[in-house]
């Protein structure tokens, strides 16, 4: 009994924390037909062309009328800053200023990927001096850095070993993409496809 | 040509042409049951055709895969399937190689998604290659005349 209570102690705190970077790192609406988690990395060229080109396309397709929601997943390369990176955006979605910072690290992917100044890109996207602190500090917690692991980890898991990797869940059916996918014609053509008639 | 041999060759050819047949038909199958644009998104991960050609392979390889591997099966008149299964397998083998010596790090979309090209996707069509050809070169071979 001791060691159930014990466990739900240490647990519910880490549901909650997973639901909330969940809901910041997520767009749409949750009961959506077609779910699609993107697992990228904010070093990767190909993930920003994702992010600047083809999720505005989804969003104003499949988003904004309900059939879609969208989960951004982290999964850390093996690249210099990376795992900074994350720690930022994660942090980030704690105070729930996740878009502002992940919109500015792939914008700015180039200055800082090579400058290997993270922090000055992620602190032009939070005006804030008390926004700028409060991430600085959580990108220093283990509750951060341990869920970068656990999501890279659960990518690694399902086969994934590249990025943006895009993997659509319909029902019960989950249909992995393939890693270089970039033709936003056949996506579409796929999600129709996939969607209820 | 002594008829032991004669006998090693066929027995050798239809067995080849058999597993070639499954191999094919099965590939196909696997396809023709995932929604066809995540095996459009496979073809033109390769960057070879244009979105058409891409759209318009999608929708008739796998079922063209199915239906050539079951012809080559039976064996009626071989000389078609195995000519057209080998064409097939040249060009998919040239692109794989081609892929992998550009560096490029995508699926082969041989069985559908989740099988990215390596040394052992290129052995196994190699391999699956070498069976067609010679299944051909059976097909078309001339018999000897009977004394």
């Amino acid at each position: 009994m001791k060691i159930s209570a014990a466990l739900l102690m240490v647990l519910l705190p880490l549901a909650a924390a997973m639901t909330q970077i969940d809901k910041e790192r997520a767009v749409g609406n949750p009961s959506a037909p077609v779910k699609l988690e993107v697992y990228s990395d904010f070093t990767c060229p190909h993930c920003k062309h994702f992010h600047e080109e083809m999720l505005p396309q989804l969003m104003r397709d499949y988003v904004v009328n309900g059939k879609m929601y969208i989960i951004d997943r982290a999964f850390v390369l093996p690249h210099e800053h990376s795992r900074e990176a994350f720690a930022y955006a994660i942090a980030a979605a704690r105070i729930g200023k996740y878009q502002p910072v992940a919109d500015a690290l792939y914008a700015q992917q180039a200055t800082w990927f090579t400058t290997g100044n993270v922090w000055g890109t992620v602190a032009s996207a939070l005006p804030s001096p008390a926004d700028q602190k409060k991430v600085q500090e959580l990108s220093k917690d283990p509750g951060v850095l341990a869920e970068i692991e656990t999501e890279s980890r659960a990518g690694a898991g399902q086969g994934i070993n590249e990025t943006p990797t895009l993997v659509i869940t319909v029902g019960t059916k989950t249909y992995p993409l393939p890693p270089a996918m970039n033709d936003y014609r056949l996506l579409r053509s796929m999600i129709d496809g996939l969607l209820p008639k | 040509m002594d008829s032991s041999r004669s006998k090693v060759l066929y027995w050798t050819a239809v067995a080849l042409r058999v597993i070639v047949g499954i191999v094919f038909a099965y590939a196909g199958y696997l396809k023709l049951r995932e929604p066809w644009a995540l095996f459009a998104m496979g073809i033109d991960s390769y960057h070879i055709l244009p979105y058409n050609m891409v759209v318009f392979a999608a929708h008739t390889l796998p079922a063209a895969e199915v239906a050539l591997g079951l012809w080559l099966m039976v064996g009626f008149w071989p000389r078609v399937p195995s000519s057209v299964i080998s064409l097939l397998l040249v060009v998919f083998f040239t692109a794989m190689v081609h892929a992998k010596m550009a560096g490029q790090k995508i699926d082969c979309g041989c069985f559908g998604p989740g099988d990215p090209i390596s040394k052992w996707t290129l052995l196994r069509d190699g391999s699956l290659l070498a069976a067609s050809l010679f299944a051909t070169w059976f097909a078309f071979r001339r018999l000897p005349k009977k004394a």
